[in-house]
């Protein structure tokens, strides 16, 4: 399929750079064209990430609600088997893997403020939070102000 | 209980906002000013706003800058100003009426910030609650204590910053009658503060974050009691500043002001995520911040204590970018936030320090 997701994007960021970017003169307008720019590379890049993060995100969270139902309420430990029982969405299915990604993570931000949990149990969770964190495909890209010319003559106000 | 407004955004944007977007910006602006020195003086005649600009940095609400020229009574007047104005999207709600009222008791002590002239508290006039101060000298410089400079110098200044913290801790918020306009804690401090900013994270929150609920939970077993209770800035840092020639003219952005522990502010600014902005590395660290502080205050600084300020730190600012992912999914707010997840590892790894 041509051109792809990736050169779409790519193709896009080049125009905003090449094209329009030189016509904007308001500062700020330049900033934020330059913050959306950004944004769009990361995308470009992280993309094709998104589908493999949320699946091994959804099995290492399930494996950690596994380890954690022994110490939580009998009613949360309940809904967390239920939703282990659940088979995996479909791979290629990115509405079903994210909504199972959600589904797993409301139990886990319950579970993991149970007043039960061991010393085991706290560093289970950080090392997961921890390595979540680091594998997160999106990230937020800082931009600072541009340099753009001089903003536009704005209207004078006289009476 | 602090009176501290941060509820809804952008309340007064919703009277008549969509025909206010559809004018130009800065007509709308300019007509509001023009009324708002007209509220404050009927008998102002040939007034005249010049150089109007709006600042591409301000991520919280709009800055504009201008001159203003008018006649009246008393004569002819001509300032520098300044317009802070609500934007439509926010990562920070604010409420221009406690910023002011902060800005007018600081006007009788020693500490450099703007004077305020005219406040439109719901927008009547420019479409958004606003204010305009004092234009100050000056440059805003993120960086000041890491630039080109000389080391001599940004050291200088970091004492400058850490001197002026503890000026603003020093304020006799009881004389000034800060008390009645900011609130009084009636409990701790911290947990004042980590219920306002669990309601902001409630209100921000569009997915399940675990990693904030279990720092969270983290925060709630171990909230601190406060050594003092003192007017604490709420976001301390050299962006928040004026400086000339190497010295500090103004210090900026009060409307997250409030009553609170001294250590909100002290945890800040020793903040390892922060540490570019308030540190230079092997000659003004964290230890050299804190024995600085405790020697000009005479406080104890509690390490523990104080390190549950930091960790509030950077939950707070988990916090304020959710708020701009949310603001921006709603399709008012014009940056790209993500899901604070540089933050998490230095928050686990404090909390593993505090153990």
């Amino acid at each position: 399929m041509r051109p792809s997701v990736e050169e779409q994007l790519q193709g896009t960021c080049r125009i905003l750079e090449d094209v329009v970017a030189p016509c904007v003169n308001d500062p700020l307008a330049r900033t934020l064209l330059d913050g959306v720019v950004a944004n769009l590379r990361m995308l470009t890049a992280a993309l094709p990430g998104v589908a493999p993060f949320l699946r091994q995100d959804n099995q290492t969270t399930g494996h950690l609600l596994a380890q954690l139902s022994s110490s939580v309420s009998p009613e949360l430990a309940e809904r967390v088997a239920l939703a282990l029982a659940t088979p995996e969405p479909d791979v290629a299915d990115m509405a079903a893997l994210d909504a199972h990604n959600r589904l797993l993570r409301e139990l886990m931000a319950e579970a993991v403020c149970s007043a039960q949990l061991t010393p085991e149990h706290h560093r289970a969770i950080v090392v997961h939070m921890s390595a979540r964190a680091s594998r997160m495909p999106m990230r937020y890209v800082a931009t600072t102000p541009s340099p753009a010319s001089p903003s536009r003559p704005t209207p004078q106000a006289q009476n | 209980m602090s009176d501290r407004s941060s509820s809804d955004p952008a309340p007064a944007r919703a009277a008549g906002s969509a025909a206010m977007d559809a004018v130009d910006p800065a007509v709308q602006v300019l007509a509001g000013l023009r009324q708002l020195i007209l509220d404050a003086h009927p008998s102002a005649h040939g007034i005249a706003l010049d150089g109007l600009v709006r600042s591409a940095g301000g991520l919280s609400r709009e800055n504009w800058s201008f001159d203003a020229t008018w006649t009246d009574a008393q004569g002819a007047h001509h300032h520098r100003l300044m317009l802070m104005r609500d934007a439509a999207g926010t990562l920070l709600h604010t409420d221009r009426a406690r910023e002011c009222a902060v800005l007018k008791a600081l006007e009788h002590t020693a500490i450099p910030a703007p004077h305020i002239f005219w406040m439109d508290e719901q927008g009547q006039r420019l479409g958004a609650p606003a204010v305009v101060m004092e234009r100050m000298p000056g440059v805003c410089d993120y960086m000041a204590l890491n630039g080109p400079g000389p080391l001599d110098a940004r050291l200088s200044l970091a004492q400058d910053f850490l001197a002026l913290m503890a000026t603003i801790h020093a304020v006799d918020w009881r004389a000034l009658g800060l008390g009645e306009r900011l609130g009084v804690p009636e409990g701790a401090p911290s947990l004042r503060d980590l219920a306002h900013w669990e309601g902001e994270y409630r209100k921000a929150q569009l997915e399940p974050h675990p990693e904030l609920d279990y720092v969270l939970s983290w925060l709630r077993r171990r909230a601190p009691q406060a050594e003092a209770l003192v007017l604490v800035h709420g976001d301390f840092k050299p962006g928040n500043a004026l400086i000339d020639q190497g010295r500090i003219t103004a210090k900026l952005d009060w409307e997250t002001a409030q009553l609170g522990d001294p250590l909100e502010d002290l945890g800040w600014v020793t903040n390892p995520v922060r540490k570019r902005e308030h540190q230079i590395p092997g000659h003004w660290e964290r230890r050299e911040i804190v024995q600085a502080y405790r020697e000009r205050t005479g406080r104890q600084v509690a390490e523990a204590d104080l390190l549950w300020w930091n960790v509030f730190s950077c939950w707070k600012l988990s916090i304020i970018q959710l708020t701009a992912v949310a603001e921006f999914v709603a399709g008012r707010y014009h940056r790209v936030f993500q899901t604070p997840t540089w933050l998490y590892r230095p928050m686990f790894q404090m909390m593993e320090a505090a153990l």
